[in-house]
């Protein structure tokens, strides 16, 4: 009796594996289907950003009407997290273990990707071009081969503002910085500091941070004024960066203002004071629609007919969008190279050696390019600067490698 | 010196936002005994509708005065539909309730007018005036001013009208208010009304300079919190003067308590909240209960 119960145990569990292993293949990828998921703030202070996940999720259902990646279509599911990276590992949870998503592509903010890095990374789920620039993301691939951002390293921005200053007013710059108290504001403001070198000591004359949960940053606004700065940096995001604004304006300051990439699209500078807005730099990497110099370019164009047919209610010339959309192509060649066995071991593959010059929503010259040991695929910017009501770039584009 | 002066010059101007939904929070308390935890986001739905009319060329002070009047009845419409169930339950169930109606308002805000930053072009000009190096506009005077004149008002309601009477009747001895022909039912809808009212206040002149987005009360309520606890609770009077001292005293330490800096803002609120329960838990300006045994 013992015996004969044994080997139904034995049957049984061997049944059991037959039958996962019937199953068995890559997470999240069938012969029709590709998922892939993703969290950002919806909602919330940040909520501009949510273009980004809006922008790729429009080119991926352009690249689904026109075939797919290798005869498989992208579904695309993205949450909610309102800026909270706590929610945020709720949503990663979701979509890897609930909905089963082959990778994640393009979490939005630093916060956010640190909260869920090292779970994805003992999960071996690719955590693919994260819409977030702290330098860790490129740097520490040895600890977390799994993640790879995109967006070039905030350091390095940080650094080439500096150089900007030393190059064009190192005798008379007083600077004041206003900078977000968490990894993305503060590795900014080190990248900006070792960009001074030796002349930070001298040209830095106050720092004031803020937490991102509070209100407002009109106090901080205040004592940065007080300090007789004439040089304001404003590594802010959302309506921080906006409030900066304003109250410079409203404290009837007028510093020189330098704004941070992801809190400068135009949509968000538009609603600035033009008075203290004018004359502000910045960088770019993406092609921003409400730039006139980008006016009648193909890339424009093609993202302009995108959001009319995928976006619901989206604003063209919103810059958040295109910015999504060229994070996108980039992981469409990616998924293209890893080719038709899909893996996601293979989709780590592609986009450690990604050399793609022909994305058509980056400006010209930027090329996403990585190598297993070097993964940052945005590593050059041009500087801009805010005139009349819209951004001008200027200058040759420069590398940002760390 | 000038720092400082513009340091307190600045925490007057978002005391004054803090004060004036610290003022809804202590009406509602002080006609119905709730603490109303949707209060911040009352407010910033009823600046969501005043934006609204705005967006549809409406001049500033006829949309505010519709605004007041929807806040008024919505806040009314709330007390019946979801509070009167209640009513005669456990305190905490009510208050339960408020922190689920929290979530709902912030997630149907989001649903109609989407999470981005909106400008909300307010009744004052925000461009400087400069007195001796210290800058402020006619926007933060205007908002403190605005507080006062509805503290005033709030408070010649509640202590010159039989209405007011009535409210403070109801909220403090239910049974025996209406014995004495109080409408109870009544003052308690209308305290729920005057409160959103409040909050609409609160919401519209805080839009301006916060910008308008679903969450914007959400930080500003526990300021308010600590605002009305330091005032003291049933004091609409210590409302508007605790939110005054707060928006000063965070200003003042973030600036000169080299620690606290811009971050611990919150925590500094936080810690006003705990002291005063624990030195005079009646705040400033509040009676201390007392009861004959």
């Amino acid at each position: 009796m013992t015996r004969n119960l044994c080997a139904l145990v034995v049957a049984a569990l061997a049944l059991a594996g037959v039958a996962t292993a019937t199953t068995t293949g890559t997470p999240g990828v069938s012969s029709s289907t590709i998922t892939i998921g993703s969290s950002g703030p919806l909602t919330g202070e940040a909520a501009a950003a949510a273009g980004v996940l809006k922008g790729a999720d429009a080119y991926f259902k352009y690249v689904n009407s026109r075939g797919g990646v290798n005869g498989r279509k992208i579904e695309f599911k993205y949450l909610d997290d309102a800026y909270d990276p706590a929610q945020t590992v709720q949503n990663v949870r979701e979509l890897i273990q609930q909905d089963n998503v082959f990778a994640l592509f393009s979490v939005v903010g630093t916060n956010s990707n640190l909260a869920i890095r090292d779970f994805v990374n003992a999960a071996g789920v690719p955590q693919v071009f994260s819409a977030a620039g702290a330098t860790t993301f490129g740097r520490d691939y040895a600890k977390y081969p799994w993640t790879i951002g995109y967006l070039p390293p905030y350091a390095e921005e940080g650094a080439l503002y500096a150089k900007q200053i030393l190059a064009t007013s190192a005798k008379t710059a007083k600077i004041a910085v206003l900078y977000q108290s968490d990894d993305y504001g503060k590795d900014l403001l080190s990248g900006f500091r070792r960009g001074l070198g030796s002349k930070a000591r001298s040209l830095i004359v106050q720092t004031v941070g803020y937490d991102p949960t509070t209100s407002d940053v009109q106090s901080q606004v205040a004592q940065l004024k007080a300090s007789g700065a004439n040089t304001l940096m404003i590594f802010a995001f959302g309506k921080f960066a906006i409030q900066s604004f304003v109250y410079a304006n409203k404290l009837g300051w007028k510093p020189q203002i330098y704004v941070n990439d992801v809190a400068s699209a135009s949509s968000i500078m538009a609603l600035d004071p033009a008075k203290t807005a004018e004359g502000s730099i910045s960088i770019l990497w993406g092609k921003d629609p409400a730039t006139p110099k980008f006016k009648g370019d193909a890339g424009v164009a093609l993202a302009g007919k995108i959001i009319k047919r995928y976006v619901p209610g989206g604003n063209p010339s919103d810059g958040f969008l295109v910015a999504g959309m060229a994070e996108a192509f980039s992981f469409v060649d990616a998924l293209k190279a890893a080719g038709k066995n899909l893996t996601r071991k293979g989709l780590m593959t592609a986009v450690t050696h990604m050399n793609e010059s022909s994305n058509p929503f980056l400006i010209p010259g930027v090329k996403v390019h990585t190598t297993p040991t070097f993964r940052y695929p945005i590593s050059a910017v041009q500087l801009q600067r805010w005139h009349q009501g819209h951004w001008v770039p200027f200058g040759g584009v420069v590398s940002t490698k760390p | 010196m000038t720092n400082f002066l513009q340091q307190v010059v600045s925490g007057l101007a978002s005391g004054g936002i803090y004060g004036s939904l610290a003022l809804a929070i202590v009406i509602i308390h002080r006609s119905t005994g709730v603490i109303n935890f949707a209060q911040g986001e009352m407010a910033t739905l009823s600046a969501f509708v005043c934006w609204t009319l705005l967006d549809h060329g409406w001049s500033f002070w006829p949309a505010f005065a519709v605004t007041l009047v929807l806040s008024f009845a919505g806040g009314v419409a709330i007390q019946q539909v979801l509070i009167r169930p209640l009513q005669g339950s456990p305190l905490l169930g009510i208050v339960i309730l408020t922190i689920g109606l929290l979530i709902a308002i912030n997630g149907l805000t989001t649903w109609i007018w989407g999470g981005a930053a909106k400008q909300f072009a307010g009744p004052f000009s925000t461009s400087p005036i400069n007195v001796d190096g210290v800058a402020f506009s006619k926007q933060d005077i205007g908002v403190i001013a605005v507080s006062v004149v509805v503290v005033v008002l709030v408070g010649l309601l509640f202590t010159r009208t039989k209405a007011g009477l009535g409210l403070r009747a109801a909220a403090v001895n239910p049974v025996e208010a209406r014995l004495v022909g109080v409408r109870v039912a009544a003052m308690l809808a209308v305290g729920w009304g005057l409160a959103a009212a409040l909050g609409a206040v609160a919401g519209v002149m805080a839009a301006p300079s916060l910008f308008l987005e679903p969450n914007m009360m959400q930080t500003v309520l526990l300021y308010s919190f600590a605002a009305a606890v330091l005032g003291g609770m049933d004091s609409p009077v210590g409302a508007v003067v605790g939110g005054l001292l707060l928006g000063v005293l965070l200003n003042l330490t973030g600036t000169y308590v080299h620690w606290i800096g811009g971050e611990l803002r919150l925590a500094t609120a936080l810690a006003v909240i705990l002291g005063v329960l624990l030195v005079r838990p009646a705040g400033l300006f509040g009676r201390t209960a007392v009861r004959r045994v």
